[in-house]
């Protein structure tokens, strides 16, 4: 997610001599993508800067400056930290919250105070100015202070009316499913159950925690004590609750990516410190503090040699020494501790290798061709397959389409499998065949010219033993034509078997679909083809005998099939060398014979016999005739 | 003109012959010895009332007239066709275009995979394909992601309508190529220069984004692979498919199956890399890369401490489209099948 940083607020950190451009640039070749540079109203550089998933800890102003704190010294810029020291306030006693938490593992972290004598009022121009420049809006003085802490620390906050808070009483619990909470932008959020939620005194729904607060519990104008409340969350429960309602805040994005657990207090602490400024606060209350998970010290084994072998370079100790402790890890007896704003991110030596590494600067690394042996390895022939017949479809001139996996449901079949979070109604299964969609494509191009011939080779996905195991998923050759004869379609789909050297199947004929208006498709199983596909042929020696050729024509009665009739003529008789069908005329079919004797010379004695075999069998089998 | 002028007919012919100007002359003179009341035919009907001897002799002089006649004419029609290399009509036909032998198209992604796997066949990679429907695991789990992981987000990801399995989770619509990873470890053979290229899905679709579209993913897991091989992988790739003058960076990223992790740029080639209004500051983003997870690494059963390596997986319609001389403006076309789009590539 996308974070924006003003310049002026860094420079509550971190005093540089680093121009805008030249600290984006640092920044973007050593840490974060600045991805632009805005300007505020008031000429203020705002940095718009990519925060990866994992670096929940630079969603806010103090974590681009402890980043910018390690990186600029490394491009030859200054950079002084600047420090702020924050001191608790002396606690009151007037005020008490009595806090039920069902289950530790909700909230592992309770932080809150009471504060009283609050005047509401507007913030100062300054924290108004800024808020404006990080995408939000000033509201009072109150909410503004939890706004801010967020962005400034990135730990998010929340202001309740103490005196809203039934029996002053809490009890963080897990939603029942059904519950409705109303939220501070007025709406009634219906909850399933396992949401992190706060109940009153009164039984109220008061916190949808982590995400919103509730409108029953809101700071207004007449507010006069509030709890200041401070907490880290579950980040799990946080994430899915958020998922679910569909509501992505701000805090929930921060506290489903896990917050700085050491930096809790101080963030309530400087809180507390300008709201005694801004709304004349005083703390009437003890600090509540409830610790429900201890984090033990994290410390990480510091490998030099690891460092070095990732990089591929020798990076000396002393620079690997100070890009650590710059980025805040204290080093003893040949280990790290983790800072706590890194607790979640940083667990093996290759996490500290990518650290000094990239302070180091990844560009300055050289350049190396790999230099270990090519592995053995089996190629599987479908990639030639696809190649050279890709490569024949196109000089036979045809388009080679890109259509979706997915389709509708009624072009998949019922049967097919289902997408369970489809993005639009027309792609909702996945496609079972690929001609539907092809028959789409020919349908949208009907008008670009009179013949047209597409293809597509993709996967189709069968759903296997009710779907427990994943779909077959072959792949098919569609071709769909228009414009082309049967016999010429057909004879297409033949020269492809051809080409791959597999022998047509007998009811290829049935699976040539008419789709009318002279519209052919038909779909091959290619991962089939390819099991069964041979590279080159086996030579078979030409011999210096001569052929004879000759023609004979027979009266259709309609029995004949056209293969059968040439696999019992080659059955026949070895010699029976090439038989072809040469043409159709009225009710009458020609074929073309070459009598062929690979051990003499063939005689007219020879073929006679032949040509009457042929024709005796043809009889009885089809009740051919010779045409007379 | 009979038998007894017979030099007089040769004179005769000479000056024809000479007078022939054009093919219509040659025709001409054609019909006039050739014809069927033709000078030649005159001459044979005179032989009936010659004596035997009278009738060789004047046979043989027909004949030589004959020849000259037809060798004239001959040479005369050769001259006139050299001439007619001028002739206007032959130099309009010279113009028009040829018959075309009927020739088709391959889909840009088809020949973008082609251009890509090219670049890698010289480095070793080979080209593998695994399940474009798979597992979860393969798909997250197995590359460091478990379920509640906020990382996940970055993939849109299609789930299918089908029982969980136990040890696999849910079966997805492969969002990326990365799948292929751990599938391709758990063959057991190392070292590993893959090449994975295959059709994937997320659920989003804007104008650089459909929801079927194409990765490419490289996998190379051997002895002592670091950062500088990664580098001199993409410069090579950069340079061989973008063109030499083009420059390959890697920033620093986070995925959770690599560590490290880098974003990978190409330096802008219609700027040059001094920044214009398509790049970034003259830099281009390509996608992620990294060095391979040590978890990752042992989910396909291959020891860290032995092994390491580094992967890429990028889009190819994305990386495509990043060719200056491409210049495909929005990526739903590919999918959109107009033929009118197709036929120029």
């Amino acid at each position: 997610m996308n974070v924006l940083i003003p310049h002026s607020w860094l420079q509550d950190y971190i005093k540089t001599d680093a121009t805008p451009e030249q600290l984006a640039s640092a920044l973007s070749l050593h840490a974060f993508s600045c991805e632009k540079i805005h300007k505020g109203e008031d000429g203020d550089p705002i940095y718009e800067i990519e925060i990866t998933p994992n670096r929940g800890d630079a969603l806010s102003v103090i974590g681009i400056a402890r980043e910018l704190r390690a990186v600029l010294p490394r491009t030859g810029y200054k950079a002084e930290w600047l420090d702020r020291a924050v001191s608790p306030s002396t606690p009151g006693d007037r005020d008490k919250l009595e806090v039920v938490i069902t289950d530790p593992t909700l909230v592992p972290r309770f932080s809150a105070v009471v504060l009283d004598n609050i005047k509401i009022t507007d913030s100062p121009t300054l924290t108004q100015q800024r808020l404006v420049k990080v995408g939000t809006r000033a509201l009072n003085n109150v909410i503004d202070v939890t706004n801010y802490m967020m962005f400034d620390k990135g730990q998010p906050m929340h202001a309740f009316d103490y005196d809203k808070i039934g029996g002053h009483k809490m009890i963080v619990r897990e939603s029942r499913e059904g519950e409705v909470v109303e939220t501070l932008d007025s709406v009634k959020r219906t909850l399933p159950a396992g949401v992190i939620v706060i109940e009153d005194g009164d039984g109220r729904l008061i916190d949808l925690c982590g995400i919103m607060g509730g409108k029953n519990s809101e700071v207004d104008e007449n507010t006069k004590r509030v709890l200041l409340f401070v907490q880290e969350y579950d980040p799990i429960r946080i994430r899915r609750a958020s998922m679910s309602l569909g509501h992505r805040t701000e805090a929930a994005l921060r506290f489903e990516k896990g917050i700085d657990a050491n930096g809790i207090l101080p963030a309530l602490w400087e809180a507390v410190d300008m709201l005694k400024t801004t709304a004349n606060a005083q703390v009437s209350s003890e600090l509540i503090d409830i610790v429900n998970t201890s984090r033990a010290e994290k410390w990480v084994a510091l490998n030099y040699d690891r460092i070095n072998y990732v990089a591929g370079i020798t990076i000396e100790r002393a620079v690997v020494d100070q890009s650590l402790a710059d980025l805040g890890f204290v080093e003893q007896n040949g280990k790290v501790l983790v800072p706590s704003w890194r607790y979640d991110d940083i667990d093996i030596p290759e996490d500290l290798a990518e650290e000094v590494v990239r302070l180091y600067g990844y560009y300055k690394l050289p350049n190396t061709l790999l230099d270990t042996a090519i592995p053995m390895t089996d190629v599987s022939e479908s990639f030639y397959w696809e190649d050279r017949i890709k490569d024949m479809l196109k000089y036979l001139g045809f388009f080679e389409t890109c259509t979706h996996s997915m389709t509708t449901r009624k072009l998949a079949g019922e049967d097919a499998v289902a997408i369970a979070n489809p993005l639009s109604e027309d792609l909702v299964s996945l496609r079972q065949s690929l001609l539907s969609q092809l028959k789409e494509v020919m349908d949208r191009n009907q008008g670009y010219s009179d013949k047209i011939k597409l293809f597509e080779l993709a996967s189709v996905y069968h759903k296997v033993k009710s779907g427990a195991e994943l779909p077959d998923q072959p792949m098919m050759l569609g071709l769909m034509l228009k414009g082309l004869s049967y016999l010429e379609v057909k004879g297409i789909v033949e020269a492809i078997y051809a080409e791959m050297r597999v022998s047509l199947p007998e009811d290829i004929a049935e699976n040539i679909k008419d789709y009318g208006k002279g519209v052919y498709g038909i779909e091959l199983p290619f991962g089939e083809l390819v099991s069964k596909a041979k590279k080159s042929g086996s030579y078979m020696p030409v011999t210096h005998f001569n052929s004879i050729k000759e023609d004979m024509t027979f009266e259709i009665t309609g029995n004949e099939s056209y293969g059968k009739m040439l696999g019992k003529i080659k059955e026949l008789d070895s010699r029976n060398e090439k038989v072809a069908f040469k043409e159709l005329y009225k009710n009458a079919f020609t074929l073309s014979f070459e009598f062929l004797d690979r051990d003499k010379q063939i005689t007219s004695e020879d073929t006679r016999e032949l040509r009457e075999n042929i024709v005796d069998m043809l009889g009885e089998e089809f009740g051919v005739k010779l045409k007379s | 003109m009979s038998l007894s002028d017979l030099s007089q007919l040769k004179n005769e012919l000479t000056s024809d012959l000479s007078g022939i100007a054009s093919q219509d002359d040659v025709e001409r003179l054609r019909v006039k010895y050739f014809g069927k009341s033709g000078v030649l035919k005159g001459l044979t009907s005179e032989l009936a009332g010659l004596s035997p001897e009278e009738k060789k002799q004047a046979g043989i002089s027909i004949n030589e007239l004959k020849l000259a006649v037809e060798t004239g004419l001959a040479n005369s029609a050769k001259d006139f066709a050299t001439a007619r290399k001028t002739d206007s009509l032959d130099d309009f036909i010279k113009t028009l275009p040829g018959v075309k032998p009927e020739i088709g198209h391959l889909h840009p992604v088809t020949q973008a995979i082609r251009e890509i796997a090219e670049v890698f066949k010289p480095l070793g990679f080979t080209r593998v394909r695994y399940p474009e429907i798979d597992w979860d695991y393969y798909a997250f789990e197995a590359l460091n992601m478990p379920l509640t992981h906020p990382a996940r987000d970055e993939w849109e990801t299609f789930f299918v309508d089908a029982p969980v399995n136990e040890k696999m989770g849910k079966q997805v619509v492969t969002p990326h190529t990365s799948n292929g990873q751990v599938r391709e470890m758990l063959k057991g053979e190392l070292p590993i220069r893959m090449l994975n290229i295959a059709r994937c899905g997320r659920r989003q679709s804007d104008a650089s984004h459909n929801p079927t579209f194409h990765q490419f993913e490289g996998l190379v897991v051997d002895k002592d692979i670091n950062i500088s091989h990664l580098k001199g992988t993409l410069t090579y790739f950069a340079k061989k498919f973008y063109g030499p003058e083009r420059e390959a960076r890697i920033r620093p990223y986070d995925f959770r199956f690599t560590e490290p992790s880098f974003e990978v740029d190409i330096s802008c080639g219609v700027c040059g890399g001094k920044g214009c209004k398509i790049c970034k500051n003259g830099w281009l983003e390509l996608g992620g890369s990294g060095m391979v997870h040590p978890n990752v690494l042992r989910a396909g059963g291959v020891d860290p401490k032995e092994y390491s390596g580094f992967a890429f997986g990028w889009g190819v319609e994305r990386a495509y489209a990043m060719k200056q001389d491409v210049k495909i403006d929005d990526i739903r076309h590919l999918l959109g099948n107009d033929l009118r789009f197709l036929e120029q590539f």
